[in-house]
């Protein structure tokens, strides 16, 4: 017995739109970094699902390719905020608006 | 074998040299350039004297001489033409060239004394623009064509400027040497505009049709007029004539600039700040000649409209009355000479207008001897002044001074008309011509002729008197200063060529001794036997720029004749002794008011003419006006307008530019957060219309 | 067909000698940049002698020192690499390498910081500018035409005087939106030409276009009128670089804030390559739009004459005044080209030669009384005759070849273009606009000879505080050698007028009707 694909969509639509709302609302560039994982997450999740669906393993294949991606892309964050944290003691993301006109 | 005409492009050529070597070498020698000067003017005048017998028939078998010697630009194309620098030696050329190395030879002698002996400075200067004059005016006058014309006649131009200029340290010859080319460079302008329209006309510019072996090859603008006022062509929209009549207008304006004719004689009293020898080579003997000699190396053109003629007559007419009574209130010496060298080409300008051909040429010929002897005699009185030039503080000189008073007393003898120094016959001459043809001459024409000559008559006075105020306050009475009391003396290289043209301005005239010559029926009138040629064939048939060839175009085409109100003998001698006796009247005059121990001024009597007369009857004032007054008040209204106006549509353009993106940029923010929510909502937004729209767009 | 002729000698020497300046110190970039400059000198004089050219370059003339090598295949449109001289571009070829060296060596005493980047963008205009000469493929033309702005933007914007941001920037935008929209047009007519080229070769697209009939509609356009649009477009994007009134204003700007060396590159050569394109492409492609629309075309040019001429009578600044009279020389260029004559055309690219040196020279001389008085300005200078007599010299004879003396390149010049406008069966009542055009050399010796009766003579006096004593030789030299140059075309001008006629002439050989009017 199955869990049918729609739940999955379900959830990952529900973790997409958290994901979505911690970017609009939270200022602490960690918080955002976890939001982006959260959507990142709501995809591998569509990708799981369909590739479950159809009976395909391509989109389980590409899943774990955008999770090495996220890992990189996790590690150039991290630096990014440390780097914040050392310029402006703080990793509030509405602070460094610096580089504008 | 090479004769004389071969050797006419060194005419020029020499004092060319001169001008380099004393423009570079000119430091390192003893007199700082003079040696160059002197020697090629020296060796000019001998090469001009050479081509004048050989004209005259007498040192070669040819006597004349037209040929392109240099193509300047070729025109490749059809319909370009093609512009060459060439020679053309007739005797009109042989005596000018006569005429003006003899003047330089004589002015850079004298320039040793006034200049050298002065210890001036700068002289390598001084002397290679001598030399470039000289060069210049004498390759003005030998060329064959009116391009080539132009540009020599711009040349001696900028020689008057840098000459005029060459105290370049004071404030007054700097601004008069800006006056004098500019006020020359707006005749020239039409001049220029007269060349350009006589080559797009007729395709050539040469004054007279070059021959080869007795057939023509190419012909002249005149003559291809004169064929076209026959078959009666049109051009650019005109009719033969009028166009004619243009364009002889428009180097017209170039005449008048030039030979500083009434409206644009102004430049000239002010060019009186250069050197005096300067003055006397350049603003007396020679370049103000060159407007004179224009017209007449090109009389066949002006023959063809009378309109020109009577404008011509009218301008001369005009001139010499206008400024003869200028020169009636002047008191420095240098400033009447300039006044009356204006009227003197006034009287030119009148002979040429009127048909007197060979009085005009004999009057040229005559003043640029007395003219350029008056003006050294005054550089003498300069000199001995310690550069001082006002005639009240002359006087008494006549005894400390005896050649330069002897010589310049010839002079002012030639230059009030008192026979038989040289300027009785040359402007009896020119006032006789001017009678008769008004006299002769049908319709309007005539009675401009006539009103021409009673202005040149009235002159006739004005010039005996201001003549004769200016040698009794200058020589006669008590030295009123000290400096005349005592006057610097001057050297061999100031009395030679005083000596040379004082006892040319007595003699010159009897080159052309008319009314004896017609009383007596002596054929001594030398000067009109040499402007009319050997009686058959010879040059002036195949140049057509003989007398005889005029004398058949004033009687053909332009309708200018002679006429004898009291018959042949009788009206010559009247008008002989009309203006003599004027012109004796005028001496007179001046001797009653001036030839006192102690003269006074009496300028006062004249009321309200003084203040006129004394600003040159408001010409300056007017074109000074017309320059600052509105032509540069137009300059910064057109500055305002192109920085206002056109540059602020531009910067107009890059404000609106920079305002938008400063508005926009503002979305901008620099907060993550916002790009995220805007992206979102776009994305919503866009999901939206989608929806509401279908996916059929 | 050689593939390394002259021509590509000539753009490697200049692009190489650009970087090994670059690379170079500062002490002595300027002397290398100048040795390497004079190969392009002794390259293009052997050029000038061994010139075999004939006819027209774009109108099937044999071409001089041709090369073609393909490129790529852009569409339907094949690019290549197509240079070759004719009888226009050989003279403005030999400028340019002259008074590139001169202006090298004229930027010894004002240049004194990072020098080597100077020289090297110098060298680098250099060559693209002989690109801009001799490409005759439109693409490659183009990628010259712009690339001469990016060292032009850098020479004013870091070396120039207060405001040379501002100036920069003006300079770069104004002729890069012009370049924009002379695109759109020329673009215009490569649709319009269709199927009938399959090339950006510029001789392929003038003789279609003269051939007449191989325009096609385009975007519901009809022919004449989208040569008509093409003209417009065109002329509008080169009259900004000629100057030609009313889009002249980044003119007096750019040449206020260059040094001296980049104002004789600006005024000497760039400005040509305004009315180098008007030549080459509206009145030899598209002729008889030029002829219909000749009484508008030379209104502008006379406009030009006299209202730059008017402006340069209002200025204070001696750089500024000079900067105006160019206007009003290019204007005569304008007026000469669209009389339709032998001596029109080729007077007017004589007058490219001839204000090319002229204006050169004047912006020297005053560059060198900058260098010892440190002030342009006419008020805070006067009697500097007294202390600086050679310099002065030149500048008295440059400012009469200005005015136009006989024997002086100026006056060849200007009196070709108005024999040839006088004559000109196109412009309407010819006579009276080429006198009201002439009117032109009365203004001009009137604000030059009240600049240097202000300036030069009368008491010595300086306003700034420095010592005026003799400029160095190194300075004098490039004015003696423009100022020889400018009296051996006076005296000789068939030196270049016979070349240039030869390549001129073809453009007057066929009759061309159907040009629609403006209005």
């Amino acid at each position: 017995m199955a869990i049918q694909t729609q739940y999955f969509l379900l959830l990952s639509a529900a973790v997409f739109c958290i994901g979505v709302y911690g970017i609009l609302t939270r200022r602490n560039a960690l918080v955002f970094l976890m939001s982006v994982e959260l959507m990142l997450n709501a995809a591998n999740i569509n990708l799981v699902a369909f590739s479950f669906h159809h009976g395909n393993l391509t989109g389980q294949v590409f899943s774990l390719f955008t999770m090495a991606l996220a890992a990189a892309e996790v590690a150039i964050g991290i630096g990014i905020v440390l780097v914040l944290y050392r310029n402006f003691e703080d990793i509030d993301v509405t602070k460094a608006a610096t580089m504008r006109w | 074998m090479a004769g004389a005409f071969d050797f006419v492009p060194a005419i020029a050529a020499l004092p060319l040299l001169a001008f380099v070597v004393s423009l570079f070498a000119g430091q390192y020698m003893p007199k700082r350039g003079a040696e160059a000067g002197i020697l090629a003017t020296a060796g000019s005048l001998v090469l001009s004297i050479w081509t004048a017998l050989t004209v005259a028939g007498i040192t070669g078998s040819a006597t004349s001489y037209n040929e392109n010697l240099y193509t300047w630009v070729a025109g490749v194309a059809d319909g370009a033409v093609t512009l060459r620098l060439g020679v053309l030696v007739d005797p009109l050329t042989a005596l000018m060239l006569v005429i003006v190395s003899l003047i330089a030879l004589l002015v850079h002698v004298f320039s040793l004394g006034y200049m050298n002996d002065e210890g001036e400075t700068g002289l390598p200067r001084y002397y290679a623009g001598l030399g470039l004059f000289t060069a210049s005016m004498l390759a003005f006058v030998f060329s064959n064509n009116l391009l080539m014309a132009f540009m020599f006649f711009e040349l001696v131009g900028l020689c008057s400027y840098l000459l005029i200029g060459f105290w370049f340290r004071e404030d007054g010859p700097p601004s008069a040497a800006k006056k004098a080319f500019l006020v020359t460079r707006f005749g020239d302008y039409f001049f220029l505009i007269g060349v350009v329209g006589v080559f797009a006309t007729f395709g050539t510019g040469l004054f007279a049709p070059i021959t080869e072996g007795g057939t023509v090859v190419a012909e002249s603008f005149p003559q291809m007029a004169e064929h076209a006022l026959e078959d009666g062509e049109s051009f650019f929209g005109y009719s033969a004539q009028t166009w004619i009549t243009i364009l002889g207008m428009l180097v017209l304006g170039g005449v008048v600039g030039k030979s500083a004719q009434f409206p644009l004689h102004t430049w000239l009293p002010d060019a009186m700040e250069g050197p005096t020898p300067v003055s006397a080579l350049i603003h007396a003997a020679t370049m103000v000649a060159a407007g004179v000699y224009l017209v007449a190396r090109m009389y066949g053109f002006y023959l063809l409209s009378p309109t020109a003629l009577a404008v011509i007559a009218l301008i001369g007419g005009f001139t010499a009355l206008f400024a003869a009574t200028m020169g009636v209130v002047k008191q420095e010496l240098k400033q009447v000479l300039a006044y009356s060298t204006i009227s003197q080409y006034g009287y030119m300008m009148l002979a040429l207008g009127s048909g007197g051909y060979v009085a005009a040429v004999f009057h040229l010929t005559t003043h640029a001897i007395f003219k350029a002897l008056l003006f050294l005699g005054a550089g003498s009185v300069i000199i001995a002044m310690h550069h001082n030039e006002n005639m009240w503080d002359m006087g008494g000189l006549k005894d400390r001074m005896p050649v330069t008073y002897w010589t310049f007393l010839s002079g002012s003898l030639a230059l009030a008309g008192i026979v038989p120094f040289a300027g009785f016959w040359s402007k009896d001459e020119v006032l006789f011509e001017a009678l008769i043809h008004g006299f002769g001459s049908t319709g309007t024409l005539g009675t401009m002729f006539l009103v021409a000559y009673a202005m040149g008559l009235l002159a006739v006075f004005f010039t005996g008197f201001y003549t004769f105020r200016m040698v009794y306050l200058t020589f006669h009475g008590d030295a009123r200063t000290d400096v005349a009391r005592d006057p610097e003396p001057v050297g061999w290289n100031v009395k030679g060529p005083l000596s040379v043209l004082g006892i040319g301005a007595a003699t010159v005239g009897l080159i052309n001794m008319k009314p004896i010559a017609d009383l007596t029926g002596l054929h001594i009138d030398f000067l009109h036997k040499w402007l009319l040629g050997p009686e058959e064939g010879g040059w002036p048939a195949l140049t057509s720029t003989g007398l005889h060839h005029y004398e058949e175009l004033m009687h053909n085409v332009a309708g200018i004749d002679p006429a004898y109100p009291l018959g042949e003998t009788t009206t010559l001698l009247v008008s002989a002794l009309v203006s003599l006796s004027l012109a004796l009247a005028g001496v007179l005059v001046a001797r009653s008011l001036y030839n006192e121990p102690e003269p006074v001024e009496h300028t006062d009597k004249l009321g309200g003419a003084k203040t006129l007369l004394m600003h040159n009857y408001y010409q300056d004032e007017y074109q000074v006006w017309l320059a600052q007054g509105v032509t540069v008040p137009l300059a910064r209204a057109a500055d305002k307008f192109d920085q206002g106006v056109v540059d602020g549509v531009v910067n107009g353009i890059s404000s609106v530019s920079l305002f938008t993106g400063s508005r926009f940029r503002r979305i901008q923010s620099g907060v993550v957060t916002n790009y995220a929510a805007l992206m979102t909502l776009s994305l919503v937004l866009l999901l939206v219309v989608f929806v509401v729209l279908g996916g059929g767009v | 067909m050689p593939v390394a002729g002259p021509i590509e000698a000539l753009l490697a020497v200049t692009l190489v000698g650009a970087l090994a300046v670059f690379l170079a110190p500062d002490e002595w970039a300027g002397k290398l940049a100048t040795a390497i400059s004079l190969v392009p000198v002794a390259v293009s004089a052997w050029m000038y002698t061994a010139f075999d050219g004939a006819g027209n370059a774009l109108l099937g003339g044999d071409l001089a020192f041709e090369s073609t090598i393909g490129w790529v295949q852009l569409g339907r449109y094949e690019l290549a690499y197509h240079v070759g001289l004719d009888g226009i571009s050989m003279p403005l070829l030999l400028l340019t390498t002259v008074l590139t060296t001169l202006a090298l060596v004229s930027s010894w005493t004002p240049i004194d910081e990072r020098q080597s980047q100077f020289y090297g963008l110098m060298l680098l205009m250099e060559a693209s500018l002989i690109g801009v000469f001799s490409a005759l493929d439109f693409f490659m033309w183009l990628v010259f035409w712009e690339a001469v702005l990016i060292p032009m933007y850098f020479l004013i914007g870091v070396w120039g005087g207060p405001r040379r941001k501002y100036a920069a920037i003006k300079f770069f935008v104004y002729t890069n939106v012009a370049t924009l929209i002379m695109f759109v047009g020329f673009m215009a007519l490569v649709f319009g030409l269709g199927d009938s080229i399959s090339t950006f070769d510029m001789p392929e697209i003038a003789q279609a276009l003269r051939a007449g009939g191989n325009l096609s509609a385009v975007a519901g356009i009809q022919p004449a009128n989208l040569s008509l649009i093409a003209f417009t477009l065109m002329f509008a994007g080169f009259a900004v670089k000629v100057p030609v009134f009313p889009v002249h204003t980044w003119l007096p700007d750019a040449h206020v804030e260059a040094p001296t060396p980049v104002s004789v590159m600006l005024a000497g050569v760039l400005l040509k390559m305004g009315t180098y394109a008007l030549l080459r492409f509206n009145f030899t492609m598209l002729r008889e739009v030029a002829e219909a629309n000749a009484a508008i075309i030379v209104a502008f040019g006379v406009l030009s004459i006299i209202y730059g001429a008017m402006l340069a009578l209002a200025q204070q600044d001696l750089k500024r005044i000079v900067a105006y009279s160019s206007i009003s020389s290019m204007g005569y260029v304008i007026v000469g080209l669209v009389a339709f004559t032998p001596h029109g055309f080729g007077g007017a690219t004589f007058q490219m030669i001839s204000h090319g040196l002229i204006s050169g020279l004047m912006f020297m001389t005053v560059g060198v009384i900058y260098n010892e008085t440190h002030t342009r300005m006419v008020g805070d200078i006067s009697g500097i005759a007294d202390r600086m007599p050679w310099a002065v010299g030149i500048f008295v004879a440059a400012a009469f070849g200005y005015m136009g003396l006989p024997f002086m390149a100026g006056f060849a010049a200007e009196y070709l273009i108005f024999q040839g406008a006088f004559a000109s069966s196109v412009i309407p009542a010819a006579p009276l606009v080429t006198g009201v055009a002439m009117f032109g050399i009365v203004i001009v010796a009137g604000y030059l000879l009240w600049a240097m009766q202000r300036t030069l003579f009368g008491e010595y006096s300086l306003a700034t505080d420095y010592d005026v004593s003799r400029a160095p030789v190194h300075d004098v030299a490039p004015l003696v050698v423009l100022l020889a140059l400018v009296i051996v075309l006076g005296v000789r001008p068939g030196l270049v007028y016979q070349m240039i006629q030869d390549a001129v002439n073809p453009l007057l050989d066929t009759a061309l009707q159907g040009g629609v009017a403006l209005w």
